[in-house]
């Protein structure tokens, strides 16, 4: 049966406007609780044209990409203040023989973000920053649409990473690691080391973090050409207090040159038997000595 | 910045370490690549290309070498990976087997017939140099200043 217009009870602007609040209290409740399971609602067209024009005014960090020129290893300038169990690891602990970085195994953050050697690249969207690091292959996806944490983040190597700005600085909070994230606690003594040592490994103190590793990552440009990244961990099985590292930088490319390539670590484990100088190409168990 | 053996020095008395490459095993390359070359010394090879291994985690240049007393050695060089060796304007089909070409490497600390690449000059005379070792600025930058000619101790 047609309905006379007048016999209407909500005429269309009035339904498109209450459904738009709905829809907004929806999207809004939903991103609070952090359910997953809530089927977010398309943007229509307008809603969208104005989302890209609102993160077009934001900082450029988009513009080419960013090269680490700050060293691989953290430095730890204030002794941290660690916790009786953290103190005894350190305490105890032998700068490995060997490297840790064997089998092409996922580093996971925070370090992923210390290697450097290629470059790393943000993207954005609509409610989500991407953030290509091509030194691990691997890509950060920092949810900025106003979500809350999980209650239960699964954990994973690169965790759960939520964004909002500051002013000029992008604030990234993440929680949710797995227990096998590479993770530096602490800097040796200059003095305890060997002269003269050329690793850029030399001194690093890695060790276990605890289920509950928060780190807060505050990224700002400096200026057109560099990024600074400052990093403040919280972890209260290693730190009494939070932990503020100085900031590392970074320095932007724009030549076709840095654009960001693949990198896949595993397409050819090559081997260099030490003893003999003879090269093998794919020996997966001697590799994993490496 | 100019790829020059006191520039290398410098690096490795600590001025700058930053990692040349590398994730997983490349680091664990780099690692072992400390202990397995000599960063402060550069060696110059002329020779045949036997392999022009381009893969990831590391490229390998596979080089034989006539020796003085007229033996042929073949000789196992690594270098950087693809993406950063292109970052430096290296192309996999610059480098084919059959090719004559000299070579400047850091040579194994202990004499086995192995190296780190550093440089190679190809018989049209493009010279490619790896970025290993290099800092992020130097890797953002590209290369500069490259010789013309293998500035190592030849080979004998």
């Amino acid at each position: 049966m047609k309905r006379a217009p007048d016999s209407v009870p909500w005429n269309n602007s009035t339904r498109i406007l209450c459904g738009g609040v709905w829809s907004l209290i929806a999207i809004v409740l939903a991103a609070q609780s952090g359910d997953a399971r809530a089927a977010p609602a398309p943007q229509s067209k307008e809603e969208l044209a104005k989302a890209w024009r609102d993160i077009a005014t934001l900082p450029d960090l988009w513009q080419g990409t960013w090269q680490s020129v700050s060293p691989i290893a953290d430095d730890f300038p204030t002794p941290p203040d660690y916790t009786p169990s953290a103190f005894e690891y350190v305490k105890r602990y032998k700068p490995v023989e060997d490297s840790p970085f064997a089998n092409c195994k996922p580093l996971g953050l925070p370090f992923v973000m210390n290697i450097g050697g290629m470059p790393m690249k943000f993207f954005q969207s609509p409610g989500m920053i991407a953030l290509y690091i091509e030194s691990s292959g691997m890509t950060r996806f920092i949810h900025t649409d106003g979500r809350l944490h999980s209650e239960r983040p699964n954990p994973t190597y690169l965790g759960e990473s939520i964004g909002h700005w500051e002013g000029d600085t992008l604030v990234v909070d993440t929680t949710g690691f797995a227990p096998d994230t590479l993770f530096q606690m602490g800097k040796l003594d200059k003095k305890t080391l060997a002269q003269g040592d050329p690793s850029p490994l030399s001194g690093v103190i890695f060790g276990p973090h605890g289920p509950n590793l928060r780190l807060v990552e505050r990224m700002r440009l400096a200026d057109f050409k560099t990024l600074e990244v400052q990093t403040t961990i919280y972890d209260d099985t290693v730190f009494k207090r939070p932990y503020s590292l100085p900031s590392r930088r970074y320095i932007r490319g724009i030549e076709r040159r840095n654009e960001p390539q693949e990198w896949a670590c595993t397409d050819n484990r090559d081997y260099l038997d030490p003893t003999t100088g003879t090269l093998e190409y794919n020996v997966k168990d001697k590799a994993q000595s490496r | 910045m100019k790829l020059s053996d006191s520039n290398r020095k410098m690096k490795l008395t600590g001025l700058i370490v930053v990692f040349a490459a590398f994730c997983c095993s490349s680091i664990a390359y780099a690692h072992h690549s400390f202990a397995l070359f000599d960063r402060s010394q550069l060696t110059t090879l002329s020779g045949t290309v036997r392999e022009w291994k381009w893969a990831n985690p590391h490229t390998w240049l596979t080089v034989v070498v006539r020796k003085a007393d007229g033996t042929d050695e073949e000789w196992a060089l690594v270098g950087s990976s693809p993406n950063m060796m292109i970052r430096w304007g290296w192309n996999a089909a610059d480098i084919k087997v059959g090719d004559k070409v000299m070579v400047d490497i850091h040579p194994a600390r202990d004499g086995k017939a192995i190296g780190e690449l550093h440089t190679v000059f190809l018989p049209g005379g493009k010279v490619l140099a790896d970025p290993g070792g290099q800092s992020g600025e130097a890797l953002a930058g590209g290369p500069s200043d490259l010789p013309t000619k293998p500035q190592g101790i030849p080979y004998q």
